[in-house]
């Protein structure tokens, strides 16, 4: 047709251009995850939660570090970095909690409650690519919501190191990995589940509630067994709730000590919960698959 | 010329309710219509060349290619308004049509360019900024022809565009329907209102409770004349006259449609007339409509 010469309307130039096919439609649906859940490039309104949660969260480790700055105690006797990391991550359990109720619903609810869906499912990807792409913005913000605090600490740490800032750097370096792996254990502890959901109901409320209220319950669950069970292997319900199974892990990995754990008085290694945890969040994404299949 | 998209045996089942029966079916490039009652199984022949539902029977091709098996390839060329909302509302014009431009594999900056000059051309340039929840149904109608456009695609598939808009709100997605093509992009346009059909596509496929009832260029059946006559006088003579020299005619009163395959039917009905002492009220030469296809084809079957 070209080769004849075609008339087009004016006003209409083609794209001929690159594709970048499925690789460009993923990384878009990725981005987009980002934004959709801090509110960036929405109504005002929308932004006003997530961002409320992210200085909730940061505030206690600024907090912590102001009061080592105006009150000149050595904070390396009481407490070591480290204690202070695992101290934080505890903290933030329930904020974590609170925003991936917030950010899960948000990821995959309007797609489903718009309709954006059907035009998603024209374009070139998979409704695992979708899912995978959603699940990677999911886990993104969560693990930067639970590492932001932790580097506020690791900076702030080394500012009131009384040996200067630069020794204070290298000095908390060696608890770096401990952090990132432990910021893994909390992502893989709450998400999936956050997921499963959101990919049932179709109200972002109702799915937060129901999201908060099962990790709850979860865990009262798993205690009210592991402390009145008479039968045998009745601790084994410990693993059950992946709100303690991070927690004990957590202690476990930083080597603090936590007598309430459930970990402890079920006698169970915290590995195990680890294991547990892992194995939880592999159901919950293939159930997420599983029901994504129907619907693009 | 090479093909909008075939079927061959195609079916598909929604459980135990059959929505397409073995279509078999070979569709030029061009502006294709789709037509058929709700439930005639317009949508579920989009999904499958969509590649949204597999088919339980036979296979299909968009631009040559498999739906199954070159499935992302097909999605990366083609684009599908569907019938129902698809449009974000959270979300303004301008940066979910970015957003719909990246998912088709356009790279940002394109994506960007794209988006502007398809939102100037469905005429919502100056809306760009509004919340897509604060639109108009017309309005809202328009930015999901432009997600469909916007990565400039080979073959656009339109599901019942016109449903819910308002007389003039028809008319201007009908135009920018019947400028596609001159944009360079092939057309598939399901609907169930046969003369929003007529007026913009010159193939058509006629679909009746999944099954084919037709399919052809829509200008090759608008040759097949037919004659519309209304007399005054006694049209019992002039029926009878007219068959009798091989003419079909079908009679309401004194309203007759005869049609024809000679090219001196007007002498004929002229001359069969005034012989039997009527006169003519009335004489229309109209192209056989969609319509009259339509429920031709359907009685017959």
């Amino acid at each position: 047709m070209t080769d004849t010469g075609a008339v087009y309307d004016l006003g209409y130039s083609p794209y001929d251009g690159e594709r970048l096919g499925r690789t460009g439609a993923r990384r878009t649906v990725f981005g987009d995850g980002l934004r959709r859940v801090m509110g960036i490039r929405r109504k005002g309104r929308r932004k006003i939660l997530p961002w409320l949660l992210v200085i909730v969260a940061v505030l206690p480790p600024i907090a912590f570090v102001g009061i080592s700055f105006f009150v000149p105690i050595d904070v390396g006797e009481a407490f070591d970095a480290a204690q202070q990391h695992s101290q934080f991550f505890s903290l933030g359990g329930t904020i974590v909690m609170l925003f991936t109720a917030l950010a899960a619903p948000e990821l995959l609810i309007p797609d489903r409650r718009d309709g954006v869906l059907s035009m998603l499912s024209s374009r070139p990807m998979t409704s695992n690519d979708y899912l995978v792409a959603r699940f990677a913005s999911l886990v993104t913000i969560v693990g930067a919501f639970l590492l932001g605090p932790q580097l506020v600490l690791y900076i702030g740490q080394a500012g009131v190191d009384p040996d200067g800032v630069l020794q204070g750097l290298i000095d908390g370096l060696p608890n770096l990995p401990r952090v990132l792996f432990v910021a893994a254990i909390y992502t893989v502890a709450f998400v999936p589940l956050g997921f499963v959901v959101a990919s049932l109901s179709n109200r972002k409320g109702i799915a937060a509630s129901v999201y908060i209220a099962s990790m709850i319950a979860l865990t009262a669950i798993a205690e009210a067994i592991v402390q009145n069970a008479t039968f045998t292997g009745g601790r084994f319900f410990a693993l059950l709730a992946p709100i303690n199974a991070a927690d004990s892990a957590n202690s476990w990995v930083f080597g603090t000590e936590n007598a309430e754990s459930l970990f402890v008085a079920a006698d169970l290694n915290p590995g195990l919960g680890v294991v547990a945890i892992a194995v939880i969040g592999l159901a919950a994404t293939a159930f997420s698959v599983h029901r994504y299949r129907r619907l693009m | 010329m090479e093909t909008a998209f075939t079927a061959s045996g195609l079916g598909h089942a929604y459980g135990d309710v059959v929505a397409l029966h073995g279509l078999d079916v070979s569709v030029p490039e061009g502006r294709i219509g789709l037509v058929g009652a709700n439930g005639a199984g317009k949508s579920t022949l989009i999904k499958i060349l969509l590649g949204i539902l597999e088919p339980t029977t036979g296979s299909a091709t968009v631009l040559g290619m498999d739906t199954e098996a070159s499935m992302v390839d097909v999605r990366s060329l083609v684009g599908y308004m569907p019938e129902g909302p698809c449009l974000p509302l959270d979300q303004t014009a301008a940066d979910f049509l970015v957003y719909a431009a990246g998912t088709a594999g356009l790279p940002h900056d394109a994506a960007r360019q794209r988006a502007s000059d398809v939102l100037t051309l469905v005429g919502l340039d100056e809306e760009r900024f509004r919340y897509l929840g604060d639109y108009s149904t017309g309005m809202k109608q328009r930015a999901k022809l432009a997600q469909a456009i916007v990565h400039d695609p080979k073959l656009v598939f339109l599901d019942e565009p016109t449903s819910g808009l308002d007389p003039s709100g028809r008319e201007q997605m009908l135009d920018l329907i019947a400028r596609l093509g001159g944009f360079g992009i092939d057309v598939v346009v399901s609907s169930h209102v046969l003369r929003d059909i007529e007026r913009t596509c010159d193939w058509v496929v006629m679909l009746d409770e999944g099954t084919l009832l037709h399919a052809g260029p829509i200008g090759v059946d608008a040759a097949r004349t037919t004659v519309r006559l209304e007399l005054n006088g006694d049209p019992e003579p002039v029926v009878a006259s007219l068959t009798e020299r091989g003419a079909t005619v079908a009679a309401d009163g004194r309203r007759l449609i005869v049609g024809h395959d000679r090219h001196d039917v007007f002498d004929l009905i002229l001359d069969v007339t005034v012989a039997n002492g009527a006169s003519i009220r009335k004489l229309d030469s109209g192209a056989a409509s969609l319509e009259e296809i339509f429920l031709a084809k359907g009685r017959r079957a």
